[in-house]
């Protein structure tokens, strides 16, 4: 039961502005095995929501291809079928602006079942009293209230529950706790554990913190700026992060105990700005703030390569594996003299 | 069902009503605007009962009686007498049945087509239908409304029934420009972008997301409103546009008065005073609305 | 010596259509001089309630102050003078905000602003500069903060700015002044972990060099591990738990801050704790004796009845709990 649920392959979604060009997201290709968790991790401006817009059909791609099951769907939502949104569905970041003020849970909850016809009109109340009884809010007492007469928790749970009413594949989350406390957190996280052993769900998981993604995750991915920094299985990301980003990153969490500290990349002091994503540097996106830095990488971007199972990166530091030598020829001749450089001086 | 449908209704109901009371421990909290309410209520039942309260009821048709003409105010007529004998009191009574159905029928016939325009322009903005709709309502606002409304009650024989046609004609743009900006920015909510995703039409998205969150802000500038729409008919009748003499209408009565000016002077003042009242209290109970449905801070 | 902040029982309620709430329940906090607290809780608990009532800017109604003082050195800001409160505010008082577009004016530069700030604090104190000194002062401020450029940010508006930049201008401002108690109410909360790192590091640099005094409010217990010497943790408008950061950290004795330490997500990766049950109580009614019993699972039949006191743990920790009685 490994197989592909989701193909994202060499997927861009450029907008124009009138300060030129944003590539919120340039490039990037990775692929969801059905029943895992990915986390797409990234600071803000990294393209990880754009991504997550692009797979729900929020925007169509400027360019690259979505594949799921098997199927294309690079297209906008307004184009897709209904069986297609039934399947695909997403858990905003803020429940407090994803669920109409003015509007009863239970009217909220009716719309997916409404339009999906997922149940008869007379099943629709039982359907809406064992939606919110499987994320254990007690039905009678919540299906009459409006949002704002209940907590930022209960509210996701809702958001969640309207999500898997139409009995979804895969689930985006959009950041689905970061609104919320720590206390709060753990509770929906564990939930959405829960959920998807029960009804085999798939999640792309989107947010910025990687601590999260250390107890969530099966794989986690790292954006900046756009593009994808590093790809692996969550043991080997925490025990072993090889991309300079990443690694800055890590040392940059905050952290509540000593065994943490420990853990955490010797301290790879966090420097500068993240570039506007209008005037991103040329060569390796990262050059500018990146603590090994080295001549070619201004001029040239790497390519990802295969550094262990299922653990790719993309960094000069990393190119001169044997994987490298084969994407290096089909780059061709401009990737070849910057490369020599570093060998050199080694 | 049947069942479930009760509970639906009870619950809403009790929903209702502790938004109520919620709303009018906010609106109490200015006095201006309780005070406002209050006049306004008294203005509006002596206008619904001026033929049972009013000391000389027959004064509001056609009525001479030269006996008494011109006559100062006194415990007898209160606001005085006009050239004809008439009391202004009772005449001002009546005169704000007029003033009253000019402001509700020209909303009513102006509000719902600017409401719905401006639904369907902000929910497709950057479309071609935004530019149609809205283009439209910026021909209409580019026009000032009392030239308009004086144009169009000038085409047509000048009576009542026309000039709040001309009026709500000249006024729904209002809505529309309104709720076209409320709109457009609830359309990028994330409770309208999930309804899309969900595969929701766009009649459920338009009447079921989007306009309930607009009523607040629609209901506050009806009542801010009425009083303009009032000061707007006053000024048509004033200029000979509107309510004929001897209907009593206030407008009319003001032009009336203000040829016997300053002798007379309680001939133009007392209906001039009485459309001010009408206003202020609009106005105020506006205000007091609009806290009712400010965003709570704490 | 006396404490340089002292809050002793202050409680803070508001008055709305459905009747009193109230927010702040006895609070006790004392910073010393030169002493860098954190107050840790969760949204709704009171920190920004607190922080407002020091600063003297709720507004009053709906907030009402039910009783308690806070002294700054050793006067109560709450019996002040409007007066007294504006020249407290402006030599001594100085606060950073979550949001740095709040608190800065969009239609003046970044330059304005800060110049008027050490002008107005440099007058208050009687020294007199040159237009070109403040300048090279600002300048000067902005560099130390880490900014890039800052001759250039001097004549930038704060939309022009990231998100980092803003905070960057805002701590600068703060720092500019003579002020000797800085209120940082989450000032990194809307940034990047990256940013969020290199401004903690800098304001922990900036205001040892100063000696500034800090309460550092916010809701992330990481934040406060390395900036902060001792913590407290509130709950429902009361202080919890008090002690040094560290050991504080090492062994959390209140049931609350046991429940939330272990709520945080760790990077060793044991799993995510399913939290602390139940929510935040209506502070309309809120739960008789100790505001935290509806959620503890040590309820004992005192906890619903007596408010607990900030009972004496060894080496001078406190916690407001019946558990450590004795």
């Amino acid at each position: 039961m490994t197989d592909t649920i989701l193909v994202v392959d060499k997927l861009k979604k450029y907008f124009p502005t009138k300060r030129g060009t944003v590539k919120a997201v340039d490039n990037i290709s990775f692929s969801v095995t059905t029943g895992e968790t990915i986390g797409l991790v990234g600071e803000s401006g990294s393209g990880k929501t754009t991504t997550a817009q692009c797979v729900i059909g929020i925007y169509p791609p400027t360019d690259g291809e979505i594949l799921f099951k098997g199927q294309t769907i690079s297209e906008a939502f307004s184009k897709r079928s209904k069986a297609l949104k039934r399947d695909i569905r997403i858990v905003f970041q803020d429940p407090g602006s994803s669920l109409n003020p003015k509007r009863s849970i239970k009217q909220i909850l009716s719309v997916p079942l409404k339009v999906h016809r997922v149940a008869t009109k007379k099943d629709h109340l039982t359907k809406i009293k064992s939606l919110l009884a499987m994320v254990e809010l007690p039905p009678d007492e919540y299906m009459y209230k409006y949002p704002q007469a209940i907590g930022g928790g209960e509210k996701q749970m809702v958001a969640i529950a309207r999500a898997l009413a139409t009995d979804p594949s895969l689930v985006l989350l959009d950041e689905p706790t970061s609104a919320l406390d720590v206390s709060v957190q753990g509770k929906i996280i564990n939930l959405l554990m829960k959920l998807q052993q029960d009804l085999n769900l798939t999640y792309l998981f989107i947010t910025h913190d990687l601590s999260l993604m250390r107890n969530v995750a099966s794989r986690v991915a790292i954006m900046y700026l756009g593009k994808l920094c590093e790809i692996a299985p969550t043991v080997e990301f925490f025990q072993n992060p090889t991309h300079p980003y990443t690694k800055m990153l890590l040392s940059a969490i905050p952290v509540v105990s000593q065994e943490e500290k420990a853990l955490k990349p010797t301290k790879i002091a966090s420097r500068g700005e993240i570039p506007s994503p209008v005037n991103v540097p040329s060569g390796c996106s990262f050059h500018s703030r990146c603590s090994e830095k080295m001549d070619m990488c201004a001029q040239d971007d790497p390519v990802m390569v295969e550094i262990g199972e299922g653990h790719v990166t993309r960094c000069h530091l990393y190119q001169d594996t044997k994987v490298a030598a084969s994407i290096e020829q089909e780059e061709g001749v401009h990737a070849q003299d910057p490369v020599d450089q570093p060998r050199g001086d080694g | 069902m049947r069942e479930q449908l009760r509970t639906d209704l009870l619950v809403s109901l009790k929903q209702k009503r502790r938004g109520f009371a919620k709303g009018w421990y906010k609106f109490s909290r200015n006095l201006l605007s309780v005070l406002g309410l209050v006049v306004l209520i008294l203005i509006v039942l002596a206008a619904l009962l001026a033929p049972y309260i009013t000391p000389y009821p027959e004064h509001a048709k056609p009525y001479t009686n030269f006996k008494d003409a011109g006559k100062p105010p006194s415990t007898e007529h209160f606001f005085g007498t006009d050239r004809v004998g008439r009391d202004i009191f009772s005449r001002v009574i009546f005169g704000y049945r007029f003033s009253l159905t000019i402001g509700v029928v020209v909303l009513s016939l102006g509000v719902a087509p600017g409401v719905i325009l401006g639904l369907i322009a902000g929910y497709h903005k950057g479309t071609w239908i935004e530019t149609v709709i809205m283009r439209i309502t910026d021909i209409f606002l580019a026009v000032p409304p009392l030239v308009l409304a004086l144009a169009i009650t000038a085409m047509l024989t000048p009576n009542l029934t026309n000039q709040m046609m001309a009026i709500a004609l000249v006024w729904w743009p209002w809505y529309s420009r309104l709720v076209f900006a409320l709109a457009s920015s609830l359309r990028n909510e994330y409770f309208v972008r999930e309804a899309e995703l969900t595969g929701a039409s766009k009649l459920h998205i338009m009447l079921k997301e989007i306009l309930p969150n607009c009523l607040a802000p629609v209901m506050t500038k009806m009542t801010l409103d009425m009083g303009i729409v009032i000061l707007l008919g006053a000024t048509l009748s004033f200029i000979g546009l509107g309510v004929q003499p001897p209907k009593p209408g206030l407008g009319t009565m003001v032009a009336e008065g203000s040829k016997r000016l300053p002798g007379e002077w309680w001939g133009a003042i007392f209906p001039a005073l009485a459309i001010v009242v009408v206003i202020l209290a609009f106005n105020l109970v506006g205000d007091g609305l609009r806290d009712v449905f400010a965003v709570e801070e704490v | 010596m006396s404490p340089l902040l002292d809050v002793r029982d202050l409680s803070v309620g508001f008055k709305i259509f459905e009747g009193y709430l109230s927010v702040l329940n006895g609070v006790e906090l004392t910073l010393g001089e030169g002493e860098r607290v954190g107050l840790v809780g969760e949204t709704g608990c009171g920190k920004t309630t607190t922080v407002k009532s020091i600063l003297r800017v709720l507004p009053m109604p709906p907030a009402r102050i039910a009783g308690g003082e806070i002294f700054y050195r050793g006067k109560d800001i709450l019996k002040m003078k409007r007066r007294e409160v504006q020249t407290l505010r402006r030599m001594e008082l100085t606060a950073i905000f979550q949001d740095p577009l709040m608190s800065l004016n969009p239609v003046f530069t970044v330059g304005t602003q800060l110049r008027d700030i050490v002008k107005d604090s440099l007058g208050a104190s009687g020294k007199k500069l040159t237009k070109k000194q403040i300048t090279a002062r600002c300048i000067e401020a902005l560099k130390e903060t880490g900014m890039p450029d800052p001759e250039r940010i001097m004549s930038n508006y704060p939309i022009q700015l990231s998100g980092g930049m803003r905070q960057r201008v805002c701590i600068a401002e703060a720092l500019s002044t003579t002020a000797q108690l800085l209120l940082a109410d989450e000032p990194t909360t809307n940034l990047d972990v990256t940013i969020q790192d290199q401004i903690l590091r800098k304001l922990d640099e900036l205001v040892e060099e100063k000696n500034t005094s800090v309460l550092m409010i916010t809701h992330s217990l990481g934040v406060v591990m390395d900036l902060t010497q001792r913590l407290y943790i509130m709950y429902a408008g009361t202080m919890v738990e008090e002690g040094q950061t560290e050991e504080l950290f090492a062994s959390p004795l209140h049931p609350y801050s046991q429940g939330l330490m272990k709520s945080v997500p760790k990077l060793t990766g044991e799993g995510v704790s399913d939290g602390i049950p139940g929510r935040i109580p209506n502070y309309l009614d809120p739960p008789a004796g100790c505001r935290f019993h509806p959620r503890c699972e040590h309820t004992m039949p005192i906890c619903q009845t007596e408010k607990p006191p900030l009972f004496n743990v060894e080496n001078g920790r406190h916690v407001a709990c019946f558990l450590y009685r004795s």
